[in-house]
């Protein structure tokens, strides 16, 4: 039965009509896990390194046992938020003869096959052939990668445990990083060290060959958990949250209603974003991205890449925009007919959409303005960049989307879903971020980054100007491509 | 034999090629050498159709007869390959005059189906520069067909079911009061109450209103009821035309009794 099941899996995953048409984007997904599978050997490899300069008392196995239940909370953090909850289409298994329990287990375990959840061992395999089998020997090095492996299963099943419990995103986030700021201000004053707590069991655990008991009794409670949960919520409803009956929450937004029909078609947007999953998901993963900067701006080794820099301010200043702007006019794809009948006229329609982007960049901005306390070179790119999103990106984006006719299936999937994305949305990324950082780059090898910033600068400028010129255009194209939109729109799936 | 015979009749048929149409040239809907090709297939090859003012116009015709083509070809939503439609006398390729005389439901694409039925009426509505104060008093007139399942209980649209939904949408098409009206299949998935009052609601309109409209059908009977002509189409191509009277539901049936 479990064999049918996973079958069953492959071939909608495999049968799913962007499947082959989608390559592009598949292939381009593969050599970015490639990157990020070498990164993490390497990052593997040094880490043993990096870890004796932070902590030059200790071994570096010591250190790394030591945050490794941080680790585990900020892992669980991040799959709650990015983890899909795996679904079956259950009524249609549900009226064959399948006992239940099969059909719950094959739900929780599904994920387990995930590769994507083991990626992690790229980099647990070589520190524990470099950090600790120098420690606990080469019995300590594997017992370490099954600990691994069965912290990654504890961290799966005990993610869609809190997922399907809490049925709350944000609420359930805002648990898990106050659970995390406490403990982190606990081990601050010195009230209660995990850091120690953690070095004590793990450096325990890992001296004794029992420990595969302990992680098979921890996976094993996280399944009860799960399978507790079902026992209770017995009906497929309770389990499918699509399926059950919401009233409709959102408030509305006034506000915007004031500015006619561009405000109409605005607010519209904004409802949209707030009653789908997919795009509230990918709203928090946007303010996410507003942290970005901390990365870098902070570390004075990205002081001389300035080409770097740049590409930091304008992926933060301008992220509301970048992560939504692919998906403009692209996201009305449900609806479009609707729009397209209606007494709206292009003119109207491409600036309502315009519009928003030019708020979403301004308020991205704002955001951001806190880096400026990184010094005054961040307010120099910050500014420019904010002129070359509003000057020019925004056109691009609003010009590029007239191109991508697939349709957005936005009631489904997570902030990691890919459907309805085609390379197009990564050519774009060619003149919104690449083209600016490149330019720096190539002045500041003749020491001149300023006549970069200058020309940037100019660029937004005329794009500021040229408004309504450049708008007609795209009105244009709108109109050129109208049938394409519609036609692909209506394909479904 | 019986059988083949009156398959032979009907086959030696001929429609005309101009269909005589009192308003003809001067209709408020005209399309004139409309094609639609798909892969080298015509599936829409009308060299002439006018429908008048206040006409009411039905349009039949099995699966892929072209009902839906031809409406989304009027509402712009697919290209020509070649001819034109024409509203008031105005071309609708690529342009938006039209589109505040005209009030259309073809499918679930015509739905916002993430707002509340109020909302999307209030949105549809303010596209149309109605006030609330219209709004109100057309949700009131649509009471009778929503029979208090659309309205007030705080469910998305893409939560309500199949019947509600197309109800939904076909108030949403009337609430900017359209000089043209254009459905596809309204009776599909309406509850036998609703088809009757949604029958009940067309006549009035096209009385008081003098609406225009256009009704694709798969049920003869309602179509007969609410149309004054009937169009049916095969493959693509006009093989009736016919003003409605008391024998016409006869002679779709048999034509459609193949």
């Amino acid at each position: 039965m479990y064999k049918a099941l996973f079958k069953h899996h492959w071939l909608k995953s495999i049968r799913s009509p962007g499947y082959y048409k989608n390559l592009l984007v598949n292939i381009f997904m593969g050599l970015m896990a490639l990157y990020f599978i070498v990164v993490l050997v390497m990052m593997g490899f040094m880490l043993p390194r990096l870890l004796r300069e932070i902590a030059p008392q200790q071994d570096p196995a010591i250190t790394f046992i030591g945050v490794m239940i941080y680790g585990m909370i900020t892992i669980l953090l991040f799959r709650y938020i990015m983890q899909p909850l795996s679904t079956l289409n259950l009524e249609n298994y549900q009226i064959l003869p399948i006992k239940r329990d099969v059909l719950v287990n094959y739900l929780l375990l599904k994920p387990l096959l995930n590769p994507l959840n083991y990626i992690i061992l790229c980099l647990a395999i070589p520190f524990a052939i470099t950090g600790v089998s120098p420690v606990y020997g080469t019995g300590g090095a594997f017992r370490f990668l099954f600990l691994v492996i069965f912290l990654i299963w504890f961290n799966t099943l005990l993610a869609s445990f809190l997922k399907r419990k809490f049925n709350n995103l944000l609420l359930g986030m805002i648990v898990l990083l106050a659970v995390e700021g406490v403990l982190v201000v606990l081990e601050y004053f010195k009230i209660f060290s995990l850091f120690h707590l953690s070095q004590d069991i793990f450096d325990f655990l890992l001296g004794r060959s029992f420990i595969w008991i302990v992680g098979i009794l921890l996976s094993g409670l996280a399944f009860l958990l799960n399978k507790r949960y079902f026992s209770k919520n017995y009906y497929p409803e309770k389990i499918d949250r699509k399926v059950k009956r919401r009233d409709a929450n959102t408030g509305k937004f006034t506000f915007m209603e004031r500015f006619g029909k561009i405000g109409e078609l605005i607010s519209l947007e904004m409802k949209l974003v707030l009653r789908h999953s997919r795009t509230k998901k990918t709203l928090y993963t946007a303010i996410f991205f507003l942290f970005y900067g901390l990365i870098f701006y902070p570390n004075n080794i990205y002081d001389n890449q300035h080409g770097f820099l740049m590409f930091v301010a304008i992926f933060v200043t301008g992220i509301g925009m970048i992560i939504f702007g692919q998906w403009i006019i692209n996201w009305d794809g449900a609806h479009f007919d609707f729009l397209m009948t209606r007494d709206i006229d292009t003119q109207t329609y491409i600036r309502a959409n315009y519009y928003l982007m030019l708020a979403l960049s301004i308020v991205s901005f704002i955001l951001t303005t806190p880096y400026f306390f990184f010094g005054r070179e961040i307010i120099f790119y910050h500014l420019v960049a904010l002129i070359y999103n509003v000057g020019v990106n925004i056109y691009v984006y609003l010009f590029a989307a007239t191109f991508n006719t697939k349709r957005l299936e936005l009631t489904k999937g997570s902030s990691m879903n890919m459907q309805g994305v085609s390379y197009k949305n990564f050519i774009v990324m060619i003149p919104l971020v690449v083209f600016p950082s490149m330019l720096i780059v190539i002045f500041n090898l003749i020491s001149a980054i300023h006549i970069a910033l200058i020309i940037l600068t100019l660029l937004g400028l005329s794009g500021i100007l040229f408004r309504e010129p450049l708008l007609k255009i795209i009105e244009q194209q709108f109109l050129r491509r109208k049938y394409a939109l519609c036609t692909g729109f209506r394909k479904k799936g | 034999m019986q059988d083949h015979e009156s398959n032979a009749i009907k086959l030696s048929y001929t429609p005309p090629p101009v269909p005589d149409v009192a308003s003809q040239g001067a209709g408020v809907i005209t399309a004139t050498n409309l094609k639609k090709i798909y892969h080298g297939v015509a599936v829409l090859d009308i060299p002439f159709i006018g429908v008048g003012n206040g006409e009411s116009f039905g349009l039949v015709g099995n699966n892929g007869a072209g009902k839906t083509t031809f409406f989304r070809l009027i509402l712009d939503l697919i290209e020509a390959s070649s001819g034109e439609v024409k509203i008031d006398g105005e071309k609708v390729a690529r342009r938006d005059d039209w589109k505040s005389k005209v009030g259309s439901f073809l499918d679930e694409s015509f739905l916002i189906d993430f707002l509340t039925p109020e909302e999307y009426f209030a949105f549809t509505a303010k596209v149309y520069n109605k006030s609330e104060g219209d709004i109100a008093l057309f949700l009131e007139s649509m009471k009778e067909f929503f029979n208090g399942e659309i309205l007030g209980n705080k469910k998305l649209i893409r939560d309500l079911s199949k019947g509600n939904q197309k109800k939904t949408g076909i108030a949403a098409a009337l609430i900017s009061d359209p000089q043209i009206l254009i459905l596809d299949e309204p009776f599909t998935a309406l509850d036998p109450t609703s088809q009757i009052r949604l029958k009940r609601m067309l006549n009035e309109l096209k009385t008081t209103n003098n609406m225009t409209m256009l009704i694709s059908s798969h049920d003869l009977n309602h179509v007969t009821e609410v149309c004054d002509r009937i169009v049916v189409l095969e493959k693509g191509n006009v093989v009736r035309d016919m003003p409605t009277n008391e024998n016409t539901l006869k002679e779709l049936e048999s034509y459609f009794a193949v």
